[in-house]
């Protein structure tokens, strides 16, 4: 077996089991299948050598792949994820009435989720990408109430208008390649001489930024997590971002030095940054909280894209996706430590101390994954206003963890009785496990980098000072706690809303103008009046 | 090309065969008896497919356009058929979607067994035949006058397809439909005898050589034009189609919306492009784009705001049409070698065969679901999805191609045709078409939601739903998703005799 065979086989096994769910036998057991699916994509990340590319046949689309280095890391994390997700996912969708429809939306979610790793062309990668935006439109519709068909509905209209984006991105960057090359590297390599630059970098934030939640595309993230059940929000939150976040990573020209594009990426990615703290604070929902300091994470990872693309160099690439892991693994197994925690009430502490680590993980604790995460990417951020923010961000992150892990322990005082699973139990301890050990396994390959800087007096406190200012600021607002203020989940989404019935003003003005068109003396005037229109267009010169 | 070379080529009689092939078959069909009609098309059918797929062949190995000059009298004393590149894959998507079509009426327009004759399903079955024969005639036609013969033979077939099933609103859709398109024809027809006073001849080849610029072709070329487009039913010469379309039964639904307006479509290219190559004037063409993007904004925003099912497909066939005519500006290069031509060019094709397939699918999918809930309102169709599993992948993939989702023929389409819009400096056009797919995600989406909803009663099926009809929807989605393995460039075979 060629490595390029194993590397396509990460998104064809999957795929290729959605076709075999349609013999009866097969779909009836399809659920079981869903841990094994990502099977081939963890291969994949650990034996195919960096550098390999393999272009398929053009029955396959022409689909070129490739592994980098930041895609493997990526790649290897995110099957770790939906495997997890899956074993979870089995379980749950045990004597389910919905489980054979919830199995082929996650199988086709998740293809596209480890495909847009390795895809290497702008139409394998639309393709992967739309695969996993649309595709989770299912999963976020699973519990079929109220609040998930609002979630799922506003989800696919701005999935929708993400794919928009990036569809015209790429018509762009294709239109400014020389020859009929069809590849990223190729395409972003014209893009500073492109005649549309600007309007293609500003459709590649806009697209990607929607997928990561840069406010103010974020809204649909608290709705959709707090909507999908407990394993599709764990692996949504950590490995489906992560689609914006390679996007970033392969579309933006970091070879050149784009002037204001970055300080863009910076702005957007400070505010969301702060703002997902800032309103992750006014929630109530451990769902909704996990999602706005994704919201906050992702913003980070923005900033630190946007000093790179300043700097002109692609040194900032393989730190971001290293942060991007940790967080992947981390968020995913707070997620599901939901889940643990309603199946071990009996023994609740035993959930809560692995929590409260990997909470604070995402604020850098020291000896997490966490303190490798924020070291990988200190140089990228220089030691300007960047960094600065970026350790405020921090004291934030532990301020808002803080406050999830408070919501998480009255959660589990008052979880309905659900039924003890061990798959939740074994998924969330596998995640704990990967989150913690993996980013010691990957920190040495990043550049200039050793675990032994780790274990520094430095750099332990300076991992460290953020998360006790974070407790005290977190003391502090306690003693208020009654009097923050609540924040609907998705904040600014109700000023859309509220355009609501302008839109469908609009729409019934377009039903008004079609039953005008449609009248015989209307449309029989339209016949005469276009006759000489068109005799007029064309004897007048251009 | 000069008119001393137009002589019947080697596969020339491959082109009769294609016309009088379904002839045969409607003659024969007067013949026997109504209840062998149908095992009479189980013959015309495969024929008429394998005819189809010969003269694919024979033109793509040519090279070249394939001619039959009838009784050997050179145009423009005498008429000849010609197969170029766009005519056999008119010819081979037509043949496809007929036969596709057959197998689906089985069941529906079958005779039912013991019962008295009924007079349904042998109109269908001869309709049928005949809309095969004009549009390939159509396709196949090399002057305006053949085009004019074709034109009525199709829609005299198409027209009785709207109210086979006899009902009152149905019967009002189909005068409405002929009223309009008789319109058309009168207006075409005008043209046309302005023409042969001027130029003394309808032959395609000969007018490409003769045409120029004087008024009195110009209003000939506008009153074709319009004619045909009320024919086509672009926006605002639209008010006859959602009636009819969603009025019809599912079998006729889908051969109206996938085949018959695109017979007009073609008349119009074949004029624009063929006949009148350096007439069509920046602003002229810009008006055909504007009435293009006014069908998708006005076609998908209505088909949005529909609750019946029928009527939203009817709604999402005007939209799709609207994408068609910006070949006009994009492709108006094509005459004078304008490198991005070809491009948009080849992305209208897709376009036309990527909404045939996917559309035909989607009417099919769309007549199963109502004849199993016997009714067709959105709101009301929770839960269907797990009783016809096949269907709703039918109506998925199919619903998929129309959004634009890789990979698809409207994918395919749509990418090409950004491209077009963007290399020529046309960008407003790539607003309407990223807006249009938008949109069409929503309509999709919008019934794709309430499929797979379960509510907490499954709705009991009021009829059977034939496994084999369902594969017929089904096989019909596949040809729009495979369409998207078509190479993103300009096609060299649509390019076959121009």
């Amino acid at each position: 077996m060629t490595a390029g065979t194993v590397l396509a086989s990460s998104f064809i096994v999957p795929l290729f089991m959605l076709v075999a769910a349609l013999g009866q036998r097969t779909r009836e057991r399809l659920s079981d299948l869903l841990p094994f699916a990502p099977l081939p994509a963890l291969l994949a990340a650990l034996v195919v050598p960096d550098g390999t590319i393999v272009v398929l046949p053009r029955s396959l689309l022409g689909i070129t792949l490739s592994l980098d280095k930041p895609g493997a890391m990526l790649l290897g994390a995110a099957s770790l994820l939906w495997i997890a997700g899956g074993i979870y996912a089995r379980q749950m969708l045990q004597d389910a009435a919905r489980a054979v429809r919830f199995a082929i939306w996650w199988l086709t979610t998740l293809s596209g989720s480890l495909g847009v790793f390795i895809a290497a062309d702008m139409i394998g990668f639309y393709f992967f990408y739309t695969l996993v935006s649309l595709a989770a439109y299912g999963l976020v519709a699973y519990d079929e109430t109220a609040a998930t068909r609002r979630a799922s509905t506003i989800y696919v209209a701005l999935a929708l208008l993400g794919e928009a984006f990036l569809l015209m991105a790429f018509v762009l960057l294709a239109a400014a390649t020389p020859g009929n090359s069809l590849l990223i590297s190729d395409a972003v390599a014209a893009l500073r001489s492109s005649p549309w630059r600007d309007i293609t970098m500003l459709l590649i934030v806009l697209g990607f930024g929607l997928k990561i939640g840069l406010v103010p595309l974020h809204v649909w993230m608290p709705l959709t997590y707090s909507a999908a059940p407990i394993p599709a929000a764990a692996v949504l939150s950590g490995a489906a971002v992560k689609a914006g976040v390679i996007g970033l990573i392969r579309f933006l020209p970091f070879d050149v030095s784009l002037a204001g594009w970055s300080e863009v990426l910076m702005v957007l990615g400070f505010v969301s940054a702060f703002y997902g703290v800032a309103i992750g604070l006014a929630q109530t929902n451990p769902k909704a909280v996990l999602a706005y300091s994704s919201v906050s994470q992702m913003g980070l990872l923005a900033a630190v894209l946007g000093m790179g693309l300043g700097s002109g160099s692609r040194a900032a690439l393989l730190p971001v996706a290293f942060y991007a892991v940790h967080h992947m693994l981390a968020k995913g197994g707070l997620f599901l430590a939901l889940g643990a925690a309603a199946a071990r009430r009996g023994s609740a502490l035993l959930v809560l101390v692995p929590t409260v680590v990997l909470a604070l993980a995402l604020a850098g604790l020291p000896f997490t994954g966490g303190q490798l995460a924020k070291m990988a990417i200190k140089d990228p951020l220089g030691d300007g206003v960047a960094s600065v923010l970026a350790q405020i961000s921090a004291i934030g992150s532990a301020l808002l963890m803080l406050h999830f892990l408070y919501l998480f322990r009255a959660g589990i005082a008052e979880a309905p009785a659900d039924r003890p699973s061990a798959a939740a139990v074994v998924a969330w301890l596998m995640m704990v496990f990967a989150a913690l050990a993996l980013p010691w396994f990957l920190f040495p390959t990043l550049d200039g980098a050793s675990r032994a800087d780790a274990f520094t007096l430095q750099e332990l406190w300076g991992a460290a000072w953020p998360i006790l200012i974070g407790g005290l600021l977190a003391a502090l607002l306690w003693r208020w706690r009654t009097r923050l203020p609540r924040i609907p989940e998705g904040d600014v989404l109700f000023i859309a809303e509220r355009c609501a019935p302008t839109v469908s003003r609009l729409g019934a003005a377009f039903e008004r103008a079609d039953g005008v068109l449609r009248q015989w003396p209307i449309a029989s005037m339209c016949v005469a009046l276009l006759v000489v229109l068109t005799a007029l267009a064309l004897a007048m010169p251009a | 090309m000069s008119t001393a070379s137009v002589a019947t080529t080697s596969s020339g009689y491959l082109l009769v065969l294609a016309v009088m092939w379904p002839v045969i078959g409607i003659l024969l069909s007067f013949v026997v008896s109504g209840r062998q009609i149908e095992r009479l098309a189980w013959i015309v059918l495969p024929v008429g497919l394998v005819i189809a797929g010969a003269t694919l062949i024979a033109v793509t190995q040519a090279g070249q356009s394939q001619i039959y000059v009838v009784g050997n009298w050179a145009p423009p004393l005498g008429i000849a058929l010609r197969a170029d590149g766009i005519s056999v894959a008119m010819m081979m998507a037509t043949a496809i979607v007929i036969c596709v079509t057959g197998v689906f009426a089985h069941g529906e327009f079958s005779q039912p067994p013991g019962g008295p004759e009924e007079r349904a399903p042998v109109v269908f079955w001869v309709l049928l035949f005949a809309i095969w024969s004009a549009l390939n005639a159509l396709v196949l036609g090399s002057d305006l006058f053949n085009l004019y013969v074709a034109l009525e033979l199709l829609t005299f077939a198409a027209v009785p397809l709207v109210c086979l099933k006899g009902k009152k609103e149905t019967v009002e859709a189909a005068l409405r439909y002929m009223l309009f398109a008789l319109i058309g024809s009168v207006l075409y027809l005008l043209g046309a005898a302005m023409i042969y006073g001027a130029y003394g001849t309808l032959d395609i080849r000969l007018l490409s050589e003769r045409g120029h610029a004087e008024p009195a072709t110009l209003i000939a070329a506008s009153l074709m034009t319009i004619g045909l487009l009320a024919k086509t039913a672009l926006v605002p010469l639209h008010l006859w189609l959602p009636p009819a379309h969603a009025g019809a039964p599912a079998p006729g639904s889908a051969m109206l919306s996938a085949l018959v307006v695109k017979g007009s479509f073609f008349v119009i290219i074949r004029i624009w492009f063929d006949a009148m190559p350096d007439l069509l004037s920046f602003r002229a063409a810009q008006l055909l784009g504007a009435l293009g993007a006014a069908a998708i904004l006005l076609g998908s925003v209505l088909a949005l705001r529909q609750q019946r099912l029928k009527l939203l497909i009817a709604y999402s066939t005007i939209a799709q049409i609207g994408y068609l005519f910006f070949v006009f500006p994009l492709a108006a290069g094509l005459a004078t070698g304008v490198a991005w031509s070809g491009i948009a060019w080849t992305a209208s094709w897709l376009q036309l065969f990527s909404h045939a397939f996917a559309k035909a699918a989607m009417f099919m999918a769309a007549g199963l679901i109502a004849e199993a809930l016997g009714h067709d309102r959105i709101a009301e169709l929770g839960g269907i999805g797990r009783k016809l599993p096949i269907t709703m992948l039918a109506f998925a993939l199919s619903g998929l191609s129309l959004v634009g989702v890789p990979p698809s023929g409207g994918f395919s389409a749509k990418w090409l045709l950004l491209l077009a819009t963007v290399m020529e400096g046309q960008w407003w056009w790539a607003v309407v078409i990223v807006l249009g797919g938008l949109l069409a995600g929503g309509y999709i989406f919008m019934v794709l939601g309430r499929l797979l909803a379960s509510p907490t009663e499954v709705p009991a099926l009021q009829a059977p739903v034939s496994r084999w009809r369902e594969c017929a929807a089904l096989s019909l989605a596949i040809c729009a998703v495979l369409l998207g393995i078509w190479p993103l460039q300009s096609s060299d075979f649509l390019f076959i005799g121009r």
